[in-house]
């Protein structure tokens, strides 16, 4: 009964959405962009030891427009808030954010007068990543992390907000 | 399976927040702007103040424990009764601080000694301190000062090493002290020249003798508000050229004036960010973004 008819055997049957995330998820393009001491394992991470490429992650990119995933690696002083607000609006859609860190994600130490207290008050952020720095494996777990929250994203939920904010 | 204790509030407890508990921020101790009382600034007459100062206490103490006992004395001798026993002066004790900490000292370098002569009565103060030299001249005389360091055959102090300031908000006669380092590299020495200005006075630029000057002295412009007559570019430098107010000064909060608490991030059309801004205007603070002219 379980057998596959003769039809099955060629053909695979699933989503236009399915796949869609499925290509999205397996080669999300980082840009090259480190703040601070962060940014050194996010560097380790995308050395051979660790090697980032093997989820599809490898090829950072140095320019925003060719990038999909922003990892906010370090301290988000005010100075720099506006600079990741354009680099962020300069990015293509689909685009996901990783805040890497205790200082992109609260602060961290610096409860002081020109740190943000936080990225996520300046751009949408999908994954936090709490460390001091995180190790490489951190960063990797988040990043599945994050392929999990594409592969299970609709393409209609992407941009409920928008229209809700449209009307 | 027993019934689930309730936690009972203690009768009389004020009734705690509803909801989450929420720190708040604005009224923790950490955030309360603290002004200080003293004027901690190292410097020889202040010291020497201070010692005269504690032995004139401690004898007042000694001459009041000697009158206490002749008191007690002629009462015990009016009564009968046996006599108490004499005090005993107090010995001042010698603990573990009184060897680690070096106290100004008498100068006696003769960079020190050379420029007191030089300058005469433009020097204020000078003084050595756990070896290293400090000499305080009048706020008019520091390129005078300056100059000499780094021309006279006997100093050639020749490098800006270090330019900083603090704020002394409990001072009376002055606000803030401006701090030279210099070093000779030939003679391998440093010297420490300082000056103490009051709030709204305008030093002169150091840019001319020594061109390291300039970044330092827009620094201290930035952090503390001092600004310097006849610099090239008296801007600031580290924080962004439309901030408020001066952070290293002591009446300032640690987390500011609000500026890092700005929320753009649903800010898809820009429109946040002006409300933000209609916002900030009104509470009178400044959060415009600087324009390239």
């Amino acid at each position: 009964m379980n057998q596959p008819t003769q039809v099955e055997q060629f053909l695979i049957t699933t989503k236009v959405e399915k796949v869609i995330n499925w290509a999205r998820a397996s080669s999300v393009w980082p840009m090259t962009f480190g703040l601070a001491c962060c940014a050194i394992e996010m560097m380790a991470a995308g050395a051979s030891r660790f090697d980032f490429d093997r989820f599809g992650a490898g090829i950072f990119r140095a320019t925003p427009r060719q990038s999909d995933l922003m990892i906010v690696a370090g301290t988000v002083t005010y100075k720099m808030a506006p600079i990741i607000k354009k680099l962020y609006d300069q990015m293509p859609e689909p685009k996901w954010v990783i805040a890497m860190g205790s200082c992109a994600t609260a602060g961290g130490p610096f409860d002081s007068y020109h740190t943000i207290q936080g990225v996520d008050k300046v751009i949408p952020v999908d994954i936090f990543i709490p460390g001091c720095p995180p190790r490489p494996e951190s960063l990797i777990y988040g990043f599945l992390k994050l392929q999990d929250k594409i592969m299970t994203s609709s393409l209609a939920d992407r941009y409920k907000d928008i229209f809700e904010e449209v009307g | 399976m027993s019934e689930p204790i309730e936690p009972q509030a203690p009768e009389g407890a004020p009734e705690g927040p509803v909801g989450p508990y929420v720190y708040d921020y604005a009224a923790s101790p950490q955030r309360q702007i603290v002004l200080p009382k003293t004027v901690p600034l190292p410097s020889l007459k202040t010291y020497e103040a201070e010692v005269v100062a504690q032995q004139a206490a401690d004898e007042a103490k000694w001459k009041k424990m000697q009158a206490d006992y002749e008191v007690a004395k002629a009462k015990a001798e009016a009564e009968g009764k046996d006599a108490p026993k004499p005090p005993v002066k107090p010995v001042p004790r010698k603990d573990d601080n009184d060897m680690k900490t070096p106290w100004p000292q008498v100068a006696k370098d003769p960079d020190l000694l050379r420029l007191q002569q030089l300058l005469g009565e433009q020097v204020e103060e000078i003084f050595e301190q756990a070896g290293e030299l400090t000499c305080q001249v009048r706020k008019e005389a520091l390129h005078e000062a300056l100059r000499i360091c780094r021309d006279d055959a006997d100093l050639k102090y020749e490098m800006l090493a270090d330019q900083t300031g603090t704020h002394y908000p409990a001072a009376k006669e002055f606000a803030f002290s401006l701090v030279y380092h210099l070093t000779s590299i030939s003679r391998r020495k440093r010297l420490r020249l300082r000056i103490l200005v009051p709030e709204g006075f305008e030093p002169e630029s150091a840019c001319s003798l020594y061109p390291s000057a300039n970044w330092m002295e827009r620094e201290t412009y930035d952090m503390l508000g001092i600004r310097f007559k006849d610099h090239p570019d008296m801007t600031r430098i580290l924080c962004p050229e439309d901030w408020e107010a001066y952070p290293l000064r002591k009446e300032y909060p640690v987390v500011g004036l609000g500026q890092r608490d700005i929320d753009f991030r649903e800010d898809r059309g820009g429109v946040l960010m002006r409300i933000a801004m209609q916002k900030a205007g009104q509470m009178g603070i400044n959060l415009k973004q600087p324009t390239a002219d």
